[in-house]
């Protein structure tokens, strides 16, 4: 082997080595990226908080599920995290998701007058899914109910679909306005 | 970078600036590709705004003339005031705190204080002056309908303005706009004594007793003031009233839920909500008609998409009695089955103001305000392509809360005759805050026949034999409700009828259950507490719903 080639090949092994060193210190680190959230905001640390989900259930109605979830005092940082483990789903049988498989949070912004604005985004899909009314009252105040119901500071919600505030999201709930919860919170919630 | 400049020597980039009024001001500019943005801070400190940050550090709130304007870092939406809007690109940390784009300092200090922001790419500049003195033509609107006087301004732009209040007293006073008042008019209403206007300001004094609440809709841009009594005293009965319909039930609009693109709720098997809606609404009317006598519209007779405004216009339009929107339902999980029937939320009521606003500011540009003549006339209702629609919605949606103890009652009726008829599964009456009902001035509901998300439910309602006994129970309802309006012993046109008013089972414990017959439809309006009561509490003369949205 070639003296040139030798250091060829020793100058490729110590790139492959502090790139793959970068690599882990950036991505692979314990605690790497924990904190972040959508708009890029580093959170306080956080501490577990027991919440109660409202879940579509048989028969059509909605109901709790307990929660554990970590989050700071941040009331903005609460509602994200409500929503995006709303969005993931139930854990308990019988209960199922408010939305289907994709459905993002894409914003949430809250007012000092108490009113949440929560914008859901879903890829590559312009309407929300179609439905009767009681399939869309499950999925409108399974948002609004788990949101208002566990944060104090939001009292009521403006939900945007894509970024729009729309008339409706199925030809009922008249979503143009905020929307209260329709239900008293769980008394053995805590928050 | 640099550039090569004319004579061949190496030239620095322009300098972002920022020049406010001729004076150039340091704020950090960041130059990107979708935009430049700026350092909000140093701004809001030379245009006038105040920033404050939330207790966790993530939203800001910048308050600029009386509105509150939230930002969210990384989110595209903000809100400035009530209103929810959308910028090219959101707000970001960084020098000079939050950087904005240019959308953002024009839909804030630039609507709310007059400035207007002019950015030269080639320059580099931005340059921020106070709009000049606007002459802005103003057009005055009142009308007085059931107890309550809207008082509406029209302008062709937003003007800067402060709203100042002292007792009876409202000033509109202008900032650095002038007004072009609009020709005098004889105002002769009980709750409003005067409206002046001149170039500076314009006053609105109100009757002893009276008090009002503004808002504002937009495009073009309107305020709005809704002047009432502070106790529940009725008022006298304006010379203006609306023209009263005959007593009785005479016409009745049937809504065949969804048409068109919106489908409705779809069934195992693929049928769509919106065509057995169309069809039940077909033998309904066939069924009132032929049974009743009476005068049947349907809002759409084919499959075509009725907007949700429209539907009870068309009502409002036909001086229906009353208005029932067919559903068929649908839900998340399994096991939901039956019947239910819906009249219109309170809740839906209490902010009828922001209601009627955002659905007006989505009606878009060309909309005029003129909605009442000189003397105050009552708008005609609805001429569905009227530019007039705007006020006359809020006025149907005042219009609904008269109508909720009635609305209720024939919702028990429906789901009594339901329950009695096809011994289906009872899911109650209940109360949303459904768009389709707000607008109606007649008892309204939204009847949900079944689940056609249920296998078995969604065979039945495919079946002619078993929608002709939905169908009767539907019509034994408007039998029971018209004869209870008319105190007339009922017309047993279906053998086996019952006998009367009495006979109709109650579908739920029903809070109107036993209160005195209503009055005759066109008969003035129960007096109402206008008193502002919280979101999500009862409305004045309507109980406690027997059930609400869904219970867990």
């Amino acid at each position: 082997m070639s003296r040139r080639a030798a250091s060829f090949i020793l100058g490729f092994a110590l790139a492959l080595l502090v790139g793959g060193g970068l690599w882990w210190w950036l991505s692979g680190r314990p605690g790497a990226g924990r904190g972040r959230g959508a708009a890029g905001i580093v959170a306080k640390p956080g501490k577990p908080v027991s919440f109660q989900l409202y879940f579509p259930a048989d028969g059509g109605t909605l109901k709790p599920e307990p929660r554990d979830l970590q989050v700071s005092d941040s009331p903005k940082d609460r509602i994200h995290k409500i929503l995006d483990a709303l969005l993931v789903g139930p854990r308990t049988a019988g209960l199922v998701g408010p939305f289907p498989a994709g459905v993002v949070v894409g914003g949430v912004l809250l007012g000092q007058n108490g009113t949440a604005y929560v914008d859901l985004r879903w890829p590559n899909h312009e309407e929300p899914p179609p439905s009767g009314s009681t399939e869309e009252i499950q999925r409108v105040y399974s948002v609004v109910d788990s949101v208002t119901l566990n944060v104090p500071q939001a009292q009521r919600l403006v939900l945007l679909w894509n970024g729009v505030q729309r008339e409706t999201f199925s030809g009922h709930l008249d979503l143009s306005r905020p929307l209260v919860p329709d239900r008293l919170p769980d008394r053995n919630a805590s928050r | 970078m640099l550039v090569a400049a004319q004579g061949g020597q190496p030239q620095a980039p322009a300098r972002p600036t920022v020049v406010l009024e001729g004076r150039e001001i340091a704020v950090p500019v960041v130059l990107a590709g979708n935009g430049p943005t700026f350092g909000l801070t140093p701004l809001a400190e030379a245009l006038g705004g105040t920033l404050s940050t939330d207790a966790s550090g993530e939203s800001v709130s910048l308050k600029i003339a009386d509105k509150e304007v939230v930002i969210g870092q990384g989110n595209a939406i903000i809100t400035v005031g009530d209103a929810i809007v959308s910028l090219s690109q959101p707000p970001a940390q960084g020098e000079g705190g939050l950087q904005v784009p240019l959308d953002f300092l024009r839909k804030t200090f630039g609507d709310l204080l007059g400035y207007s922001f002019d950015w030269r790419p080639e320059t580099q500049r931005l340059t921020i002056a106070r709009r000049g003195t606007r002459d802005l033509p103003v057009s005055l609107d009142v009308v007085h309908l059931q107890g309550m006087t809207t008082i509406v301004l029209s302008f062709p732009e937003e003007p800067r303005y402060k709203l100042n209040r002292q007792g009876n007293l409202i000033q509109v006073q202008m900032l650095g706009d002038r007004l072009t008042p609009p020709a005098p008019k004889d105002l002769q209403d009980p709750l409003v004594q005067g409206v002046t206007i001149d170039p500076a300001q314009i006053r609105l004094q109100l009757a002893e007793g009276a008090q009002a609440e503004s808002y504002v809709l937009e495009k073009p841009f309107r305020l709005v003031f809704d002047v009432h009594r502070t106790s529940a005293v009725e008022v006298p009965a304006s010379p203006n009233a609306a023209p009263e319909r005959l007593a009785g039930i005479h016409t009745i609009v049937i809504d065949p839920g969804h048409g068109g693109v919106e489908v409705g709720a779809i069934g195992p098997s693929g049928i769509q909500e919106k065509e057995l809606t169309l069809q039940l609404a077909r033998e309904l009317e066939a069924k009132l008609s032929q049974r009743l006598g009476v005068r049947v519209v349907l809002t759409r007779t084919e499959d075509a998409l009725v907007s949700l405004d429209m539907r009870p216009a068309i009502a409002n339009q036909n001086k229906a009695d009353l208005f029932i929107s067919i559903h068929l339902n649908s839900s998340l999980g399994s096991g939901a089955y039956g019947t239910e029937t819906y009249f219109l939320s309170p809740q839906a009521t209490d902010t009828r103001a922001s209601t009627s606003a955002a659905a007006e500011n989505r009606e878009g540009a060309g909309n005029t305000a003129t909605t009442s003549d000189a003397a105050g006339n009552p708008v005609n209702p609805a001429n569905p392509a009227d530019d007039t629609q705007d006020l006359q919605l809020i006025l149907w949606d005042l219009a609904q809360t008269h109508h909720m103890s009635e609305s209720q009652r024939f919702a028990n009726m429906i789901q009594g005759e339901l329950n009695e008829m096809l011994k289906l599964k009872d899911r109650g009456v209940k109360q949303a805050p459904f768009r389709v009902l707000m607008g109606a001035t007649m008892p309204a509901v939204l009847v949900e026949l079944g689940f056609i998300s249920n296998p078995d439910e969604e065979k039945k309602l495919k079946d002619v034999a078993y929608r002709e006994q939905l169908v009767d129970a539907l019509s034994r309802a408007v039998a029971h409700y018209k004869a209870l309006v008319e105190n007339q012993p009922e017309t047993p046109a279906v053998p086996g009828a019952p006998a009367g008013p009495g006979a109709a089972p109650q579908a739920t414990p029903s809070p109107a259950a036993g209160t005195p017959a209503p009055a005759p439809r066109g008969a003035p309006p129960p007096a109402r507490s206008l008193a502002p009561r919280p979101v999500g509490t009862p409305a004045p003369g309507v109980k406690p719903p027997p059930a609400k949205g869904h219970p867990a």
